[in-house]
């Protein structure tokens, strides 16, 4: 990964962990699967991908990636001008680093609790 | 992101996990204080006990319930009236609160014959109200007195009572947090699936987490029912007994304070399938967004936009006029739980203050991961601090005010560092678009008070300025504004009422027509 896309995936990285909760979640599996979902449909939507979500499972998830979504476009301008594969580099450079400081590489003791 | 250990607590050198400062370029992943883990011995906690978490946290805020503590009368007592969690029915859960009131000989001779008259009594002296909770102390757990098979007696015996157990005992936990969870839990198991509701409209939730602290509940209430969103239950500030029995039948779980409502949250989603939603109550932009994000789940947009944009265009202003006399005014930030990450980037950005602080006292490293990540760099986070950390923390920050519970914040005081109460406001409430205003007018209260200013010399050793006269709070924070700031048309002061939520118990609402039939909402 070079500088520039590891640069802009942190600006967005620091904005989710700023301003949004839905990493959070309480266990490992809740934020591996929250993080999935959000993040793909953030990504699909940056790509120009219309999404119906259906099940109230997937609306909860597209509500949170559709705000995402929208203060991506409005905060970071530059990532509407990138091109695909370069928007794509930069999605993926982000759903690693979330995952990573929500999940492989949190310290948080509780997320393998097998109970809520 | 280096742990921090207090001079104050070299003595007790397992604290220096408990705290940690924010580098510049750090995160997360580097450092995470220690948390919901047992008070250390010779540190002075000041944490509250699981019994407490359960009850005055969770329990009582609902509001048409005898509250019954089995237990020594001081375990009620002790926190009576002390709460602010408001509700609608000339706050019957805030004006009388129960006890069985054990003494020795029941220690000795056992006390359910004792409860059994007290619940019986409760009732009698109260005919209107049918629900009741119990909860048991440390006292009467030790004891182990079968409450569970007492209220079942007393249900058969009396079918139109319902009675819910809460077996959350001082000792339960290590903290306040232990009864969160053990209330939560305890709800669902044992009340949710109940009673099945009869409900008329298309978009209904489950408003979690959410506690009615001086009407938050009420105003956030304002903007569903504007939404045309049925609140279902509301778990619990201001929330009914029998409703909180049908959260099954909620379309969604709209989640405020996760720290002690997400247990019941996510078993109602794997339970239920009933997705839960993570929102922010508190400032202009969380608050937006989060009204955004639940008209989007119910595909209601437009309802959303215009509350925010409303609401915005008539608060804004009179938020600005605070943010340009709060620039960089330094903050601690210490409340229980879920504040810290609620209101750390929020107060920063739409307050313009600098949190050099962020502590939990009975949080875990959920609430630890979300307010690190929220603050600024350089911010000290603290797990349970004890007294002398918080006061070395105060005469190491020097902050111009500090966010806590009223007995820390009435040691601050005696520092001369002013405070406002964290947990329950001073002129609340402070949520909503209005309520942020209402917060900001407490912080600018609060550092700009001109007796705080007068507390500041000590009559014992400093020289007493006879020469000039009293000041206001405004003399003060203008002082160094530019003419440009000071003077701005479009910038003023709160001009909200001094009750801002009574009325809305009256108010009528639009009446929406109900939509198609969505099967893969409902």
């Amino acid at each position: 990964m070079n500088d520039e896309i590891k640069s802009n995936a942190e600006e967005l990285v620091n904005y989710i962990m700023k301003k949004c909760l839905w990493q959070f979640h309480s266990r490992t599996w809740d934020r591996k699967r929250q993080n999935e979902h959000i993040l793909d449909m953030t990504a699909r939507m940056i790509y120009g991908e219309e999404i119906k979500p259906t099940t109230p499972e997937e609306k909860c998830y597209w509500a949170d990636a559709m705000c995402l979504m929208e203060a991506f476009n409005n905060h970071f301008g530059w990532l509407q001008k990138m091109d695909r594969a370069k928007k794509e580099a930069v999605m993926t450079a982000l759903k690693d680093r979330i995952d990573f400081l929500t999940v492989t590489g949190s310290l948080n003791l509780e997320l393998t609790d097998t109970h809520y | 992101m280096p742990y921090h250990l207090f001079k104050c607590s070299e003595c007790i050198p397992e604290r220096e996990k408990h705290a940690v400062i924010k580098g510049k370029g750090e995160d997360i992943s580097m450092a995470l204080p220690l948390g919901y883990l047992n008070t250390i011995p010779g540190t002075i906690s000041e944490r509250g006990c699981a019994y407490c978490g359960a009850k005055h946290v969770i329990g009582t805020p609902m509001k048409d319930v005898i509250h019954l503590s089995h237990g020594p009368v001081g375990c009620t007592y002790d926190t009576w009236q002390t709460k602010r969690y408001i509700s609608d029915n000339d706050n019957f859960q805030l004006k009388y609160t129960f006890a069985s009131d054990m003494k020795e000989k029941h220690i000795v001779f056992g006390a359910e014959q004792l409860l059994k008259k007290n619940i019986l009594d409760a009732f009698a002296a109260f005919p209107n109200i049918k629900r009741m909770t119990i909860y048991q102390t440390c006292a009467s757990a030790l004891i182990g007195d079968d409450i569970n098979a007492l209220a079942d007696e007393i249900m058969e015996e009396n079918p139109d009572v319902d009675i819910f157990v809460c077996n959350s005992p001082g000792f339960g936990g290590p903290s306040q947090s232990g009864g969160h969870h053990k209330i939560n839990i305890a709800w669902i198991n044992q009340k949710v699936g109940t009673v099945d509701p009869k409900i008329d409209a298309d978009y209904v939730i489950n408003y979690v987490g959410e506690y009615n602290i001086q009407g938050d509940q009420e105003v956030m209430m304002d903007y569903f029912k504007r939404m045309g969103i049925y609140v279902l239950s509301t778990f619990t500030g201001n929330g009914s007994y029998d409703d909180l029995r049908a959260m099954h039948k909620a379309h969604l779980n709209v989640l405020e304070c996760a720290r002690s409502a997400e247990y019941i949250c996510n078993e109602l989603r794997v339970r239920y399938g009933i997705p839960r939603m993570d929102i922010d109550g508190f400032g202009f932009e969380p608050l937006s967004a989060s009204l955004r994000k639940i008209s989007l789940f119910f595909g209601i947009e437009e309802r959303a936009l215009a509350i925010i944009d409303t609401e915005t265009a008539r608060w804004k202003p009179e938020l600005d006029w605070y943010k340009a006399r709060l620039m960089h005014k330094k903050v601690c930030l210490w409340p229980g739980g879920s504040k810290l990450w609620h209101w750390a980037n929020a107060i920063h950005e739409e307050m313009g203050v600098d949190v050099v602080s962020v502590y939990t006292k009975f949080g875990h490293q959920g609430d630890m991961e979300k307010g690190i990540s929220r603050c600024e760099e350089g911010a000290l986070a603290i797990d349970d601090p004890n007294e002398l950390e918080g006061l070395e923390a105060m005469e190491t920050l020097q902050p111009d005010i500090i966010f806590t519970g009223k007995r820390p914040g009435e040691v601050a005081k005696k520092i001369r560092v002013p405070y406002l109460n964290a947990h329950a406001y001073h002129n609340g409430p402070w949520k909503g678009f209005e309520g942020w205003v209402r917060f900001a007018r407490d912080i600018y209260n609060g550092i700009y008070s001109p007796i705080h200013q007068l507390s500041l010399l000590d009559i014992s050793k400093d020289e007493i300025p006879t020469d000039q006269g009293f000041v206001t709070n405004r003399m003060l924070s203008d002082a160094n504004l530019s003419e440009e700031v000071r003077n701005d048309p479009n910038l003023h002061p709160y001009t909200g009422n001094y009750d801002n939520v009574s009325h809305l118990r009256n108010k009528k609402y639009p009446e929406f027509p109900r939509a198609e039939k969505d099967t893969s909402v409902a």
